[in-house]
């Protein structure tokens, strides 16, 4: 069996998902777009501070404000690409990328509101959470996939020019 | 391709407006001592996805890139660049487009 998100040789990627889980997908990405422009609260993950250092809040402020519009700017793209190849049989790259962008941004929001931690116990089938869950650890399984396939085309050794090495 | 930081951007540009408003905001801003850049660890994030991010954005090689996020899953948290200001600015600004928790302190 071939992985269900594959690089083509045409350099396209193929996809094979289920439907369902196309249209549930596309839904979660609709109902992301807005909530990231209305600076809903549950979207504050997604906009971390630079500078975390209270003395340093004037700065975190500025910085804020100038960076604030192409942050959002760069989430909604993705899922608005996602919204619009949901049910698509093959992605070029770049639609990969906002995918993964995508689908890292669904995760972000739903482990947030899940308040999810590194050793939790998955709520049981009985839970009010436990719908909300299952769709948290699908992503991640997609997400995985996603990342599988394009670490593919990144070098091992690094690229030569590399930037400082803080190691 | 990733947009560059507004900040940068504005700073860079002929006639820096960004630069007018930041007058004076704290001195130890202004001096040498470089800027670092942190990624901390957060329950959400896969690991195999924080280290293909830190491969992408930096170019560094699978095994610097693992043991990276070896040491922010382990220790909490990892210097992971340094530089100017304004590149650090750029790397945090990267970092959360890919949903990183980063964020920037001077050395000490």
């Amino acid at each position: 069996m071939s992985a269900p998100i594959r690089k083509g040789k045409n350099g396209r990627y193929r996809v094979r998902i289920d439907e369902t889980a196309r249209t549930v997908l596309q839904d979660l990405a609709r109902q992301l777009t807005p909530a990231i422009s209305a600076h809903d609260p549950m979207t504050k993950r997604l906009f971390p501070p630079a500078y975390p250092d209270p003395m340093l809040a004037d700065v975190e402020r500025e910085y804020r404000g100038l960076v604030e519009t192409a942050l959002v700017t760069h989430h909604q793209r993705a899922l608005e690409t996602l919204v619009a190849t949901a049910h698509a049989e093959s992605l070029s790259e770049e639609e990969v990328h906002d995918w993964l962008s995508a689908v890292e941004s669904m995760r972000l929001v739903l482990g947030t509101r899940l308040d999810v931690t590194e050793d939790m116990t998955p709520p049981g089938p009985d839970d009010p959470n436990a719908a909300e869950y299952a769709l948290y650890e699908y992503l991640g399984g997609l997400q995985y996939l996603l990342v599988d396939t394009l670490a593919e085309d990144l070098p091992d050794e690094g690229r030569p020019d590399s930037p400082f090495d803080p190691l | 391709m990733s947009p560059p930081a507004a900040s940068v951007v504005a700073r860079q540009g002929g006639v820096a407006p960004a630069e007018l408003e930041r007058p004076d905001i704290d001195e130890s801003l202004t001096t040498d001592r470089p800027w670092l850049v942190i990624v901390w660890n957060d329950p959400i994030n896969l690991m195999s996805f924080v280290t293909y991010v830190f491969q992408k954005l930096f170019g560094y090689s699978k095994e610097k890139a693992t043991k990276l996020m070896l040491d922010v899953h382990t220790k909490g948290r990892a210097v992971v660049s340094s530089g100017t200001r304004e590149r650090a600015e750029l790397d945090v600004y990267r970092l959360h487009e890919h949903g990183l928790w980063a964020t920037m302190e001077q050395e000490g």
